[in-house]
């Protein structure tokens, strides 16, 4: 009988820690780029503040503090936009060496939709990491520390790059929201006139 | 960056208006583009691109002939490892007091970068067809030729201290100077007007001119 009961019990704390991990799978489709987004963005402001207490070699910490840069960069702007919030842009020069800016966003379908969890975690770190550097800007530029002034300008015209792209890929997708929403009024408005039009006769 | 080029467009005219389509905003207009599949590729489809696209780049440097990669397909990692490479090395001496090495190495990148700014703006300002990255990404692919040479300076260096090995590390700056100076003019030249060529080429052979200037004095 204690067997039985026993038994039972872990069955059930089995189904319950079960439906937990199929609730968080739920929320989050992709942990591993959620994870990456915000690894190396959180590293390279972690870097920059403790450096000093790891080694005293400045370059060794400007190389690895630039390097996570660059690969935040890289990662933010080619793979977790895409994979967390269905956004890209992207540069592309034409014959006559002009330059375009292409902002994509991928319509939305029933099996590829944003799950509101990833795009809060997406938004919320490239928002306030910029936030942060920023305020190490100041610092810098209040204590006079211009070797470190490099860095942060750095870090913030990469950071300040995604932010801008994504901001104005994401208002392009607002616009063309409205103006199918628009259209498609329009539309309703045209065949109720016309089935009207149909009955009066 | 520039990213993504489609590798393959796909070209299925499907007639429904709710396909799997990534919908672009082209500066003020949209442009509706069904045959671009990028937006849903798989990580390892775009960073095996990338990577070969940079090396693409460090090949074409020395074989000038393809133009297209460097000048469409811009990128800028090219640059920031090349100018890291040269900050790094052209550190060697001063290793002993690591403090000591912070200015210069952060003034190599200085250099480096708002050198390539200048000879950019420059460029610009006399007419030229290029854009900022544009000028950037080739300025920074062709120090290549430079770092080598600064690598086989390094390597000379470690030999026993003769006038005639000063000679040698002389001429192998030399060449690296003049195969950068090439490289970049044969991909910028075409991009300037025919009139005022000699007024953009002048600024390049100058960066380059500081840079071996600082990789000979350095070694």
């Amino acid at each position: 009988m204690i067997s039985l009961t026993v038994n039972v019990n872990y069955s059930l704390l089995y189904q319950s820690s079960f439906k937990q991990s199929r609730h968080f799978f739920n929320l989050i489709r992709h942990p591993v780029a959620g994870f990456f987004h915000i690894f190396f963005r959180c590293a390279a402001i972690a870097t920059y503040l403790f450096c000093g207490w790891f080694s005293k070699s400045f370059i060794a910490n400007f190389i690895t503090i630039i390097l996570l840069l660059a690969f935040d960069f890289w990662t933010v702007k080619n793979v977790t936009g895409r994979l967390l919030v269905g956004l890209r842009w992207w540069n592309y020069i034409d014959d006559n060496g002009k330059s375009h800016w292409i902002y994509e966003s991928r319509k939305s379908q029933s099996d590829k939709t944003v799950y509101p969890a990833e795009s809060r975690l997406f938004w919320l770190a490239l928002i306030i990491c910029p936030a942060v550097w920023i305020v190490f800007f100041i610092v810098a530029l209040i204590t006079f520390k211009f070797k470190w002034l490099l860095i942060v300008i750095v870090a913030l015209s990469l950071n300040f790059a995604n932010l801008i792209g994504y901001v104005k890929c994401k208002k392009g997708a607002h616009s063309r929201l409205t103006r199918m929403a628009g259209d498609f009024f329009t539309k309703q408005i045209i065949s109720r006139v016309r089935f009207k039009t149909v009955c009066y006769r | 960056m520039a990213s993504p080029r489609p590798v393959s467009p796909r070209f299925d005219h499907s007639d429904s208006d709710e396909d799997e389509e990534s919908q672009r905003v082209h500066g003020d207009h949209q442009v509706d583009e069904s045959h671009f599949d990028t937006i849903d590729e798989p990580v390892s489809q775009t960073l095996l691109r990338d990577l070969k696209s940079i090396g693409q780049k460090f090949l074409h440097v020395f074989y000038v002939k393809q133009k297209i990669s460097l000048l469409r397909n811009w990128d800028l990692w090219g640059p920031l490892i090349l100018c890291g490479a040269m900050a790094l090395l052209l550190q060697g001496n001063k290793a002993d007091n690591v403090n000591d090495g912070g200015p210069q190495f952060a003034e190599v990148f200085v250099i480096f970068w708002c050198g390539a700014g200048i000879v950019t703006i420059n460029s610009q300002l006399l007419g030229g067809r290029i854009s900022l990255f544009q000028s950037l990404c080739v300025l920074g692919y062709c120090m290549f030729p430079l770092v080598l040479a600064l690598i086989g300076c390094r390597i000379v260096l470690m030999l026993p201290h003769t006038s005639g090995l000063f000679v040698l590390r002389f001429c192998l700056v030399i060449l690296g100077f003049c195969w950068s100076t090439f490289a970049s003019t044969a991909f910028l030249a075409d991009t300037q007007l025919s009139d005022r060529k000699a007024l953009a080429i002048y600024p390049i052979f100058l960066f380059y001119f500081v840079m071996a200037w600082l990789v000979i004095s350095h070694t």
